[in-house]
């Protein structure tokens, strides 16, 4: 298992935002949904080590992050792409990606081919050069993806990364999770159910900091049927569970 | 594409990213011209001594670019926080205090580039000027102390207040230091002493300083150490700065777990709090040892712990000497570009007065301060020698002014070397007043030897009670007629009269 979660509660103030969770990932596509303060991010900022849990057990990639040097370790294996991605307009799209390399310590002489195949892995090699200030919000995204990808990782955590993707690069992008997910543990935190249908071999839907469903997008969907609103199939399921978190 | 394929070690190349795409460059356009128009033209001003040239090091070169300094550091040390990226690096492996340094080393780098390139034009423009000495290094090493210790501070203040304002902010914070008197301000955090020696801005030396004497390094080394261990405590409180920031922006105490959790080990910790402690222990000895300062013989500042004798000895005096009509004009080396000026300024006003009792033999450059006190210019000795000082010649007559006037230095010059001969030794030199008959007669030789006479329009005729009552119309009558007279005569007049006129008992009407 990458992921062992077990009692995991984090709050701020009195706010409880992650509530109780247990988890347990392997390999694979993991989709993270909820509505909005459902406590998503901060699970998954968590799992990013950059937020302490207030309690509980955690285990990445078999390393205990609490300790200085399991942390360390995890981080080298970590890939991140937060939700709104902060960049440095001056830095060109490879040298960006190089400047990740190199934070996470890879060897240096695996740098330049690892960020060759990152930029080309998200379809940006004829920007490669360019500074990110020249960029669209979609190049940007994918560059973003580029940096989390560079040091192939053993735990991948996305935070919304489809949000200003174009159908073509969605599709493209929701292909490359999936070649991820063969060998490593990806966790996608997203609204858009499709990209869980799409993407992901398992689901777990998050309600006021706490897990209310875990199951395949096939059990989801199930759960809508005859119950939920929704256009599609999945958004009814993750309607109708929400519903029943919530009662 | 292409991405860069050269081995460099991980440290390396990070390094090269952050030289690559570090702000300074675009500002140095801005810090060049600024450079030359407060810098450079100072140093030019002044005359090619390297120990004066290199005080603008201090006094105006470190001012200008710690404003530079401390801004762009804190603008490299904000951005994680302006550019929002502190999850996404803080999710990385690398310690957060080995990328700040990075970032850091390489917003220094470009800094003393730059000023080293500063120095080394003012060092270059001396060199083809000097006639004497080489080029100081200290006054270098503080400067470079200066510099990396405003970038460190601004890099921290950066990175514990990132924000778009605290660049600016900082720039106009150390501006107002530097305005407002770091002297005072050091000087107001112990007794009433030295402590605003620590500041490397001081007033320009004379402008013989590390001709005759040796500069002792004691002041250098107490402000490298005072600025080198800022330098070092806050570089260690980078090693904390994750810890900090929380802290200073919400949490209060409550945000303390969250921010060690954020730490990196308790090595780097542990190696973080030694860095403080030497940088604070440091810049508290240097800061002690300045409360210890004293002037010493050659009018700079010895502290006694630091102090070495060999910095005592005088610097081995090697002349230049012209004697084209006949009366021998030496100066020190150093200023040998004066040499000639000098002579000419000097031979005219001599052969009004050869063979007079008291009239000087030669001419020979003294040092500006000696045991400790200002040495006067006037004529000595037997044979009579005129001794003058650089100090005298530049800062007095305007000959290392710039003042373009080169007839009223002369003019100034020959008045300097005429008062001391009419007064009589001891005296002093310079626009020193004489009596009324004095005055005359120095006006006279004064437009004898070809220049203006000074005296008389200038209304100096105070002086020693007896005659003070003459006006500048009876002083000018008086003059007018001993113009009259023939050189031969007038030379004759003053053979028999000089004793008198020195002593004051000649009065105007008694001028023939």
């Amino acid at each position: 298992m990458n992921v062992v979660l077990t009692g995991i509660h984090r709050s701020f103030g009195k706010n409880k935002a992650v509530d109780g969770v247990d988890l347990q990932l392997g390999t694979g596509v993991f989709g993270l949904l909820g509505p909005n303060g459902a406590g998503k991010t901060s699970l998954l900022r968590m799992l990013a080590t950059v937020l302490p849990p207030s309690s509980g057990e955690i285990l990445l990639l078999g390393r205990d992050p609490r300790r200085p040097a399991g942390r360390r370790e995890t981080r080298r294996r970590l890939g991140y792409l937060p939700q709104n991605l902060g960049y440095y307009p001056s830095f060109t799209v490879v040298e960006f990606i190089e400047y990740f390399a190199l934070l996470k310590e890879m060897p240096s002489s695996a740098v330049p081919k690892a960020v060759a195949t990152a930029v080309e892995r998200v379809d940006l090699g004829a920007k490669a050069k360019a500074k990110l200030r020249t960029l669209s919000g979609g190049m940007l995204r994918r560059v973003g993806i580029a940096q989390a990808i560079v040091n192939d990782p053993g735990l991948l955590l996305l935070d919304e990364p489809t949000a200003g993707l174009d159908p073509e690069q969605r599709v493209q992008f929701r292909a490359l999770m999936r070649s991820l997910g063969e060998s490593a543990t990806v966790v996608v935190s997203t609204h858009l159910v499709e990209d869980v249908g799409a993407a992901c071999s398992e689901v777990a839907l998050m309600s006021a900091g706490k897990l209310v469903f875990r199951g395949t997008p096939g059990e989801l969907t199930a759960r809508g049927e005859g119950h939920g609103v929704g256009d599609a199939p999945l958004e009814r399921g993750y309607s109708a569970v929400l519903s029943a978190a919530r009662s | 594409m292409s991405v860069t394929s050269m081995p460099l070690p991980r440290s390396a190349r990070a390094l090269r990213l952050e030289l690559k795409r570090n702000a300074v460059p675009y500002v140095l356009p801005l810090l060049a011209a600024v450079f030359y128009f407060n810098t450079l033209r100072t140093a030019d001003g002044f005359p090619p001594v390297w120990t004066l040239r290199a005080s603008v090091i201090g006094d105006h070169m470190l001012f200008e670019f710690s404003a530079f300094a401390g801004g762009l550091a804190a603008w490299a040390g904000s951005r994680e926080g302006r550019r929002k990226t502190l999850d996404l690096v803080a999710t990385t492996s690398r310690a957060a205090w080995a990328r700040l340094s990075t970032a850091l080393a390489g917003t220094l780098c470009w800094l003393l580039l730059a000023f080293l390139a500063g120095v080394a034009v003012v060092y270059i423009q001396t060199a083809l000027q000097a006639t004497w000495g080489g080029p100081p290094l200290w006054p270098v090493f503080v400067g470079a102390a200066g510099v990396t210790a405003v970038t460190v501070i601004g890099f921290t203040c950066g990175v514990v207040f990132p924000g778009r304002f605290t660049a600016p902010l900082v720039a106009v914070g150390v501006l107002v230091l530097d305005q407002a008197g770091l002297r005072a301000a050091l000087g107001v955090v112990g007794p009433p002493g030295t402590y605003g020696l620590l500041s490397p801005s001081n007033s320009p030396p004379v402008v013989d300083t590390g001709v005759y004497h040796y500069v002792a390094p004691d002041l250098s080394v107490v402000q490298v150490m005072f600025m080198g261990g800022i330098a070092v405590a806050l570089f260690g409180v980078l090693g904390l700065a994750l810890g900090l920031r929380p802290l200073a922006l919400a949490g209060g105490l409550r945000s303390l777990p969250a921010a060690f959790a954020r730490g990196d080990g308790w090595l780097l910790r542990a190696v973080t709090v030694v860095l403080i402690a030497c940088g604070v222990a440091a810049s508290w000895t240097a800061f002690a040892l300045a409360g210890t300062a004293r002037l010493d013989a050659a009018g700079g500042w010895q502290i006694p712990a630091l102090h070495s004798a060999a910095s005592d000895q005088p610097v081995p005096v090697t002349q230049s000497c012209t004697s084209s009509s006949g009366f021998q004009v030496c100066v020190h080396q150093a200023f040998s570009f004066y040499l000639d000026d000098v002579a000419a300024a000097l031979d005219p006003v001599v052969a009004e007065i050869a063979g007079l009792p008291g009239a000087p033999a030669r001419a020979e450059e003294v040092a500006s301060v000696s045991g400790g006190n200002p040495v006067m210019s006037g004529i000595s000795g037997n044979p009579p020698v005129f001794e003058f000082t650089a100090e005298h010649v530049g800062s007095m007559f305007g000959e290392f002014n710039g003042i373009p006037d080169a007839a009223a230095w002369r003019g100034g010059f020959q008045q300097g070397l005429l008062d001391a001969f009419l007064e009589g030794p001891p005296q002093l030199a310079g626009p020193v007043p004489l009596d009324a008959a004095q005055q005359a007669v120095e006006d006279v030789l004064l437009t004898a030897a070809g220049s203006q006479p000074l005296g008389a329009s200038s209304g100096q005729t105070a002086v020693n009670g007896k005659l003070g009552a003459a006006t500048p119309a009876d002083i000018s009558a008086a003059a007018q007629r001993f113009a009259a007279l023939s050189p031969s005569a007038r030379h004759a007049w003053l053979a028999v009269h000089l004793t008198s006129l020195r002593a004051g008992t000649i009065t105007l009407a008694q001028i023939p």
